[in-house]
């Protein structure tokens, strides 16, 4: 039973985390990052090859944070002066290209081996054995601090800013706020959250893999995001829950249904494309969204 | 060199192809199609379908596999398009539900063809010799029919009733509405065009390539940045900005590992969007 909790925490603790620096991006500020995973990635390599050479952990994590989020805000400086579809060709293109140069720079990467064997915060004194009951304790305390952060950020005159300018950019503007720093920023630390969550994902998965950061993963957060509702924290986490009860089901269902594996994993995707779009057709609020504060215009 | 020329006018012939029918959809409908890779390789796997299945000709089965592939752009327009926009959608939402629509089509193929790669049913055609480059006969009217399709597509945007509502359509919808167009029929022939030529697309790069149910997809990026270099919105664009992106990134093979072609598109992209964001010739 324990295990079962522990296993729930830290895989949806982890997606909940990586999902609400997208819902700072698109349900605070209407963005639409579609390569949220280069981030995440971001995070998981720049965390381990510096900690396999000798940084400290604790710094290790914050250069990947560091770095995801400077990527973040060139991308945005490159496109949100356009229409806001730039952002989200440009941003699937970087995680594409970004998991392309994971998998061929293997003097650095490994390439497809992927790497292992690096090291994780705490394992000396922890042990193996209680080592993953740790590391859920910890996903849950970061998940914690982050939505703390982001409700206090909603809440302070910056988060209202960012509202304001999603909802009416030329309002925002013509009182005098500059929308385009303000979105560049909001890019810029969902991007870090997102490398976070990648440093958590590279402690509890003990191998990282550039087909770990598939383009897919980016989409499972939008929908964690949508389902819960754009714009509510709480919604996110709530997502986060039920995506992870999607999963189980679904394998737990496999064991009845003579699928093939290609055939059931296929199927659960459709699903997964079909929940998207009837999300965005009958409800996309979502569950404890609010129509009035959706940036898609309804 | 002159192989990597020839090698990037063909593979550039088929990204121009795509990009114009992005390129239409995203200015008559307003949103970027994030779900055009997939209607590429409906198209592809349909041709191989129907050649399969009926013994009619490969030619025949390519027709058929078009026609199939723009009534399926028809159909989706009635199920899921356009509801959304007769509820007021803005393009932002639409743009997720054509996430939503690869992943579903991307993954039904993998279920019904199984992700392996396949092949169509034709003989291995013969090399021809030209100065330096060696082009197989397949290759060769693989660009002549590219080019037919282009000078089609001028022939419909520039001179049929067709074409002048759909640029009507695009500069001012309503406008467009009170003067008497038919709204929803122009869009549901822009699909039917714009899903024509995916499927054309994906047939020959399943002629030059192979199939699988990943081959859309993976050329997204070159597709949007062919668009994008000609001008979103510009069909003339799309076909000299597919015929650049294709140049370069074969191009860059002689300099660069073949695995960073792709980042060839992203960077001319990204310096498009950078420098000149309307494009070469002027976008919407």
């Amino acid at each position: 039973m324990l295990d079962y909790l522990v296993s729930i925490a830290l895989t949806a603790g982890i997606y909940a985390i990586f999902a609400l620096g997208l819902n700072l991006q698109w349900g605070y500020a209407g963005l639409l990052n579609f390569g949220h995973v280069a981030f995440m990635a971001m995070g998981a390599y720049v965390t381990v090859l510096l900690s396999m050479n000798g940084v400290p952990l604790l710094l290790a994590v914050l250069a990947g944070m560091i770095l995801a989020g400077a990527a973040g805000a060139f991308l945005g400086m490159a496109t949100l002066r356009l229409r806001e579809d730039y952002l989200a060709i440009v941003t699937i293109g970087f995680s594409e290209i970004l998991r392309f140069v994971l998998l061929n720079w293997s003097t650095l990467t490994r390439g497809s081996f992927g790497l292992f064997g690096y090291p994780r915060p705490f394992q000396d004194l922890v042990g193996i054995r209680d080592y993953n009951l740790f590391l859920a304790g910890l996903v849950l305390a970061v998940l914690l601090l982050v939505y703390i952060l982001l409700e206090t950020l909603a809440r302070s005159p910056w988060g209202r800013v960012l509202k304001s300018i999603r909802d009416d950019e030329a309002v925002a503007i013509s009182l005098g706020k500059n929308a385009f720093s303000y979105k560049v920023q909001a890019l810029a630390l969902g991007s870090a959250i997102a490398a976070l969550s990648g440093s958590l994902l590279a402690f509890y998965l003990q191998y990282i893999n550039p087909n770990n950061f598939q383009p897919i993963e980016t989409f499972y957060a939008w929908i964690i995001v949508i389902m819960g509702g754009s714009g509510n924290n709480r919604g996110t986490i709530l997502g986060a829950l039920i995506l992870w009860g999607f999963f189980s089901t679904t394998r737990f269902m496999e064991g009845y249904l003579s699928f093939s594996p290609t055939a059931s994993s296929g199927a659960r995707m459709v699903l997964i494309g079909l929940i998207l779009i009837g999300l965005m057709m009958f409800r996309p609020q979502g569950l404890l969204g609010r129509k009035e504060e959706l940036s898609i215009g309804r | 060199m002159e192989q990597l020329i020839a090698n990037g006018i063909i593979y550039g012939c088929i990204i121009a192809l795509a990009a114009i029918g992005l390129s239409l959809a995203y200015r008559i409908l307003n949103f970027a199609n994030f779900a055009h890779g997939e209607f590429l390789t409906l198209g592809a796997y349909f041709a191989l379908f129907f050649a399969a299945s009926l013994d009619l000709g490969f030619l025949f089965a390519c027709i058929l596999a078009i026609a199939a592939t723009a009534a399926f752009g028809v159909a989706l327009d009635l199920l899921a398009w356009r509801p959304m926009r007769s509820s007021g959608a803005s393009r932002t939402a639409i743009m997720i539900l054509s996430i939503g629509v690869s992943i579903a089509i991307r993954n039904a193929l993998i279920i019904f063809f199984r992700p392996d790669a396949l092949r169509f049913p034709l003989p291995v055609s013969q090399g021809i010799n030209f100065g330096g480059m060696t082009v197989t006969s397949l290759q060769f009217e693989v660009v002549l029919i590219a080019i037919a399709a282009m000078l089609l597509v001028h022939a419909l945007l520039s001179r049929s009733t067709l074409g002048k509502s759909m640029r009507a359509l695009a500069d001012n919808p309503d406008l467009a509405r009170i003067s008497g167009i038919n709204v929803d029929r122009v869009i549901r022939c822009t699909w039917a065009v714009s899903m024509g030529l995916a499927a054309l697309a994906g047939i020959m790069y399943g002629l030059i390539t192979h199939l699988n149910p990943n081959m859309g997809w993976s050329i997204i990026l070159p597709m949007f940045a062919a668009a994008i270099l000609g001008g979103i919105g510009n069909a003339y664009g799309a076909m000299a900005g597919g015929i650049i992106i294709g140049l370069s990134q074969e191009i860059s093979t002689a300099f660069l590992p073949a695995e960073y072609k792709i980042a060839v598109s992203f960077l001319i992209m990204i310096a498009v969007l950078l420098f000149r964001p309307r494009g070469l010739m002027g976008g919407g």
